[in-house]
């Protein structure tokens, strides 16, 4: 069973070397694709994850993106291929996630997925929202650190704040609309 | 219907537990941004947004289901010799985008090109300063869907993937053990990739990044 790869940093399968491999070798397509979309499987949750915010949805989206993207899909692509094919079928998935769940007002979404370049998705969401939250007021930019990044309730963000419960959730909310309108227009 | 703040408290405490917030009818584009934006903020926590153990595993078995179905009896061919099922289960199992520049840099110390064709669209990404690095202990970044660790010997960087060779999970780094452990079944690696206990069967290694300094800073290639 264990033959260098175990003993050897090397072997290990880059997708060049696998795809070498498997044509070399006369592998199955169905190997290689399994494989191809398997590695897959955390960066798409990540993208999706970063759209919606909570697990539930996050597993249910990415799972109709691997069930459609692996009913419609040639099996001679290359890995880059494949990634791009991937984050299309997640950018059509979450429009309509979106469109369902809250019916109207979607106007904008059209727009977001056509102009989004797939791949880089993932790349620096943390330097993202860090700039994201720089363009806003200092009481804005302190309620959404503590409520989204360090996860606070809004009681103890009332109490870090020395507001009321209730002005905590004002403040949020004209933080994450000022926040969602910023982000509309720098991107 | 308005939005208001105690119905965007809702939605926001949902994704805060994650929970699947509440269907509802949102009276303009400005509700929707602020959902939006909600969801972007809540999955920059650290350590939030990555997929869970059993949703791998789910994954992986349905995938091979899906392909299974999908796939042409036609191409009859050719069971893979071992080797190949060897090489491929590892990286499958593994891997997330760091298999995709998972580079056997120890063998072939090369420049992305001709070698890399896979990776057409790859980039070398700014991670640190060569000065931020500690001696030594591992530092872990996130970039271009690459989870990694950076570790400093001397004027040497190196580059890891962080993702578990086994079912794919992050790997944290323990200082106290001077290792990279797996939350998800306990696998445990060198600081060096390789794998420093016995799994079910002996995993890969973790897969070497390319690394390079340019004036100061740390720079990783990764797929995007």
């Amino acid at each position: 069973m264990h033959d260098d790869a175990s003993t050897d940093v090397a072997p290990f399968a880059s997708p060049s070397r696998a795809v070498r491999l498997h044509q070399a070798a006369g592998a199955g397509d169905q190997e290689y694709l399994t494989w191809a979309y398997q590695t897959h499987v955390t960066p798409i949750y990540q993208y999706v994850y970063s759209r919606v915010g909570n697990r539930p949805d996050a597993e249910d989206l990415t799972s109709q993106v691997f069930m459609k993207a692996t009913s419609g899909m040639r099996t001679d692509v290359s890995v880059p291929q494949l990634r791009s094919w991937l984050y299309r079928v997640a950018q059509t998935t979450l429009t309509d996630h979106w469109r369902e769940y809250y019916a109207e007002h979607t106007g904008a979404l059209d727009e977001e997925v056509t102009r989004a370049p797939a791949a880089r998705e993932n790349a620096g969401a943390v330097q993202r929202v860090d700039s994201l939250l720089a363009t806003l007021p200092d009481n804005y930019r302190r309620v959404l650190e503590l409520r989204f990044l360090r996860g606070y309730s809004v009681r103890e963000t009332a109490r870090e704040l020395n507001l009321s419960e209730t002005n905590v959730k004002v403040l949020q909310f004209r933080a994450l609309n000022r926040a969602g309108r910023e982000r509309a227009s720098t991107s | 219907m308005n939005d208001d703040p105690e119905q965007l408290d809702r939605h926001v405490d949902h994704l805060l537990r994650n929970r699947k917030p509440e269907r509802m009818p949102l009276p303009d584009e400005d509700a929707l941004g602020a959902r939006q934006t909600a969801a972007m903020l809540r999955a920059a926590r650290p350590g939030v947004g990555l997929p869970s153990k059993e949703f791998l595993e789910r994954m992986q078995r349905l995938i091979k289901e899906w392909v299974g179905q999908e796939s042409l009896p036609s191409l009859p061919a050719a069971r893979p010799s071992r080797r190949a099922l060897l090489l491929t289960g590892a990286a499958g199992i593994a891997a997330g985008v760091a298999a995709a520049v998972g580079i056997d840099r120890l063998r072939q110390p090369r420049a992305p090109g001709a070698r890399m064709a896979l990776v057409e669209s790859g980039s070398w990404q700014s991670i640190t300063a060569l000065a931020e690095l500690p001696e030594s202990t591992p530092v872990a970044f996130r970039s271009g869907g690459i989870e990694g660790f950076l570790i400093r010997r001397g004027s040497q960087v190196s580059a890891l993937s962080a993702v578990c060779t086994h079912m794919g999970c992050i790997l944290n780094y323990s200082k106290l053990r001077d290792r990279f452990e797996c939350p998800c079944h306990g696998a445990t690696f060198r600081t060096d990739g390789q794998p420093s206990n016995q799994h079910e069967t002996r995993l890969p290694a973790l897969p070497a990044l390319q690394v390079r300094i340019e004036r100061g800073q740390v720079e990783v290639y990764t797929a995007f």
